[in-house]
C-alpha cells in the first residue's frame, strides 16, 4: 500500500471513529449514571438522522444548522425515553435486567415505527461538501471526512469541557459516581439523569447526521452501528470520555483497514473477536491499562 | 408481580402441564391442514430453544444474546451432515446437540462476565458465527442457502410432517421434564443461589464459574437439539434465520413467558411464534407490537404470562379458600 494511500484510508478511519466515539460515549455515560445498557441507543442515532434529513428537505439550511437540529431532536427523544419508559420501570422497582430488556424492545419498536413513517428506502442527504479534495503534498484528502472527523472530536471535546467545568457538568459526574451521596450534597437525581439521557441522546444525534451525510438514511442503520460503538467505548473503556474517544478511533481504523489484509466478509468479525478477547482480558478497556499504570 | 421468580402450586402446576401436553398430542388430529401442522412444530422448536434459554436467565441469571449461533451451528450440523454425508437423522441429531456444546464450551470463559457485558460478548458471539455461515461457501452454501436437506428417518421409517411433529413433540416434553428435575436437583438451587447473590454463593462453597459454564453448556445443547429438528422440518437452511434478530427472539419469548418459569418458556415461545399468523393482515405492524409488547412485560416486571396466570389463580385460590373458610365457619380446616 503506497503511503498517500494509507494516509486517505486512515482519515476515513478517523471519521468513522469520530462517529463511533459520539454514540459510544452516550452509552457509556448512560451505564455510568443508571447502570443501563441502552440497546436503542443506536435507535436514537438513526431518529437524529432521520430529523436532519426531513429539516434539510424542507429548508436548505447549512451543515451544522442540521447538525444542531438532529441534536436538539435525538436529544428530546432520549430525554423522553427515559422519562416515559424507564424511569416509570425504575419506579416499579422493576430488576435491571428487566430494562435492559425493555431497551431492546424500544429498540425494535423505534425501528419499525420510523419504518412506517419514513418507509424502508434509503433516504440520501443532498451533497453538503465539496467535491474537489483538499491537497496536501501527495495526500488528497475529502473534504466531507475531515469535516465529519473534526466536527464529532469538537463536539466530544466540547461534552469534556462541559463536564469539567460547568456546574451541572460536575453535578453529572457526581451522580454518576455515587448517586446517593450526589442527592444529599443537593443534586436533583431525576433532572440529572435526563439530562444524562438528553446529551447521550444529542451526541447520538450529531453522530447520526453525520453518519447520514456520508452514506444514507435508513430505519435500520442504527442497532448493528449502535453495538459496534458501545464494542468501540468497551474497547476504549467504559466510563470516560477519552476512553470512548480512543476506542473509537480504534475502532474505525480496525474496520477501514481490515478489509485489505483480511477478508472483507469478515470485517465485522474482527471487531466482535476484539470485543470478546478485551471483555476477558482487560475489562476496563484500554484506559485501565493506563489507570493501573498509574 | 414484580417480585421474585414465579410459583405455582404443585397442583395448578399438575393439571396446567396434563392440560397443554393433552391439547398438543391430539392437535395435529383435530386439525389436519399439513400447514398448521409445520408452524405447530416450529413453535414447538422454538420452544426447546427457549428453554435453553430459560435455563440461563431464569435459573441462573444469565443474559446472553448468543442462543441464534448455536441455533444456526445445530442446524448447520444436522443439516450437512443427512444431506452431504448421508449420516442418518438421529446421529446427526446428536452431532448437533453435541457440536453446539462443544462451541459453547470453547465460549465458557465469557460466562465469568457479568450482566450486559455478558449479553454483548454472546451477541458478538451471534455475529461473528452468522458471518462464518454466510462466508464459507463451501461449507454450508452462503447466502444462497442450504438445500435439499433430506426427509429425516428414524430407523427405516421415514418421517412425514406429522411425524415430525410428535419427534418435536417428544423431544420438548422430554427436555422440559428434565429441566423441571435439574432446576429442582442441588446443581438448579446452587444455580438459584447465584442468582440471588454470586458473591454469597461463591462464599458458601459452589464454583460459580463451573456452575455457569455447566448452564450455558446445557442450554447450548438443547439449542443445537432445536436447530437440527429445523434443519430436518425446514429442510433449507439460510444464514439470515441465524442472525443476532434469532437471539432477540428467543430472548422475546423466554421475557413474554415470564422468566423464571419452564412452562412460561413453552407458553412465550408459542405466542411468539403463532401470533404472526394471526397478525397477517397487520404485517408491518407485527413488530411493533412485538416491540410494544416486550417493553410492556419487561415493564410488568419478572413474571410475563406465567406471572400473570398465578397471580390470577393465587388470589382466586385465596378468594375460594376465605369463601369455603366463611361457610364451614370456626369448626373448619385449621390453615
Amino acid at each position: 500500500m503506497r503511503f498517500d494511500q494509507f494516509v486517505e484510508l486512515a482519515v476515513g478511519g478517523f471519521a468513522t471513529g469520530a462517529i463511533y466515539g459520539l454514540i459510544g460515549l452516550g452509552f457509556s455515560m448512560i451505564i455510568r449514571a443508571t447502570g443501563i445498557l441502552h440497546f436503542a441507543q443506536g435507535e436514537v442515532m438513526m431518529l437524529g438522522a432521520m430529523f436532519g434529513w426531513m429539516t434539510v428537505t424542507w429548508v436548505p439550511l447549512p451543515f451544522v444548522a442540521v447538525l444542531i437540529v438532529g441534536m436538539m431532536f435525538s436529544g428530546l427523544a432520549a430525554s423522553a425515553l427515559y422519562l416515559a419508559i424507564y424511569r416509570t420501570m425504575y419506579v416499579r422497582d422493576v430488576p435491571l435486567m428487566n430494562i435492559v430488556i425493555g431497551t431492546i424492545g424500544m429498540s425494535i419498536l423505534l425501528q419499525n415505527v420510523s419504518m412506517l413513517i419514513w418507509g424502508s428506502e434509503p433516504l440520501a442527504y443532498p451533497k453538503f461538501f465539496a467535491i474537489e479534495t483538499y491537497r496536501l503534498g501527495p495526500v488528497h484528502l475529502s473534504p466531507q471526512l475531515v469535516w465529519v472527523f473534526s466536527l464529532g472530536f469538537g463536539l466530544m471535546l466540547l461534552l469534556q469541557a462541559f463536564l469539567a467545568f460547568t456546574r451541572m457538568g460536575i453535578a453529572l459526574k457526581a451522580s454518576a459516581q455515587d448517586p446517593e451521596t450526589a442527592q444529599l450534597m443537593g443534586v436533583n437525581l431525576t433532572r440529572s439523569t435526563t439530562l444524562t439521557f438528553a446529551i447521550s441522546g444529542m451526541m447520538a444525534g450529531a453522530a447520526g447526521v453525520l453518519l447520514g451525510s456520508m452514506f444514507f438514511a435508513s430505519f435500520n442503520m442504527g442497532f448493528l452501528t449502535g453495538i459496534k460503538a458501545f464494542v468501540a467505548a468497551t474497547l476504549g473503556g467504559v466510563g470516560s470520555i477519552g476512553g470512548a474517544m480512543l476506542g473509537g478511533v480504534i475502532f474505525g481504523l480496525i474496520e477501514t483497514f481490515s478489509p485489505q489484509w483480511i477478508s472483507s466478509g469478515y470485517r465485522d468479525a474482527v471487531g466482535m473477536v476484539l470485543l470478546i478477547l478485551i471483555l476477558l482480558v482487560l475489562p476496563q478497556g484500554l484506559v485501565g491499562l493506563f489507570a493501573r499504570r498509574r | 408481580m414484580v417480585a421474585g421468580p414465579v410459583e405455582f402450586s404443585t397442583f395448578q402446576a399438575g393439571v396446567g402441564r396434563a392440560a397443554v401436553l393433552v391439547m398438543l398430542a391430539i392437535a395435529p388430529f383435530v386439525n389436519n391442514q399439513l400447514y398448521f401442522i409445520h408452524v405447530m412444530g416450529l413453535a414447538m422448536i422454538a420452544a426447546i430453544a427457549a428453554l435453553g434459554m430459560q435455563l440461563l436467565i431464569g435459573c441462573s441469571g444469565q443474559l446472553s444474546m448468543g442462543q441464534a449461533a448455536f441455533f444456526g451451528i445445530g442446524a448447520y450440523t444436522s443439516g450437512i451432515l443427512t444431506k452431504d454425508y448421508g449420516v442418518p437423522f438421529p446421529v446427526a441429531f446428536v452431532a448437533a446437540g453435541l457440536i453446539a456444546a462443544i462451541s459453547s464450551l470453547a465460549l465458557a470463559p465469557i460466562t465469568r462476565l457479568r450482566d450486559v457485558y455478558l449479553a454483548v460478548a454472546t451477541l458478538g458471539f451471534t455475529v461473528i458465527v452468522f458471518l462464518i455461515l454466510l462466508n464459507t461457501e463451501w461449507l454450508t452454501g452462503g447466502s444462497f442457502g442450504l438445500m435439499g436437506i433430506p426427509r429425516p428417518s428414524i430407523g427405516s421409517i421415514s418421517l412425514s410432517e406429522r411425524g415430525i411433529y410428535f419427534l418435536c413433540f417428544a423431544v420438548m416434553v422430554l427436555i422440559y421434564f428434565t429441566f423441571n428435575r435439574l432446576v429442582d436437583s442441588r446443581f438448579g438451587r446452587g444455580l438459584q443461589a447465584i442468582m440471588l447473590d454470586e458473591d454469597a454463593a461463591w462464599s458458601s462453597g459452589i464454583n460459580v464459574t463451573l456452575y455457569k459454564s455447566k448452564c450455558f453448556v446445557i442450554a447450548a445443547m438443547v439449542t443445537g437439539f432445536a436447530g437440527s429438528l429445523f434443519a430436518a422440518q425446514v429442510r433449507y437452511l439460510n444464514p439470515d434465520d441465524f442472525s443476532f434478530w434469532k437471539s432477540i427472539e428467543i430472548l422475546l419469548m423466554v421475557a413474554v413467558g415470564g422468566i423464571g418459569s419452564m412452562t412460561g418458556a413453552i407458553v412465550g415461545a408459542f405466542v411468539v411464534v403463532l401470533l404472526p399468523e394471526y397478525l397477517r393482515a397487520v404485517d408491518q405492524w407485527r413488530l411493533v407490537i412485538f416491540g410494544a409488547l416486550l417493553v410492556l412485560f419487561m415493564g410488568l416486571g419478572k413474571g410475563g404470562i406465567a406471572g400473570f396466570v398465578s397471580l390470577t389463580l393465587g388470589r382466586a385460590t385465596t378468594i375460594l379458600e376465605r369463601k369455603s373458610r366463611g361457610l364451614i365457619g370456626r369448626k373448619g380446616v385449621s390453615q
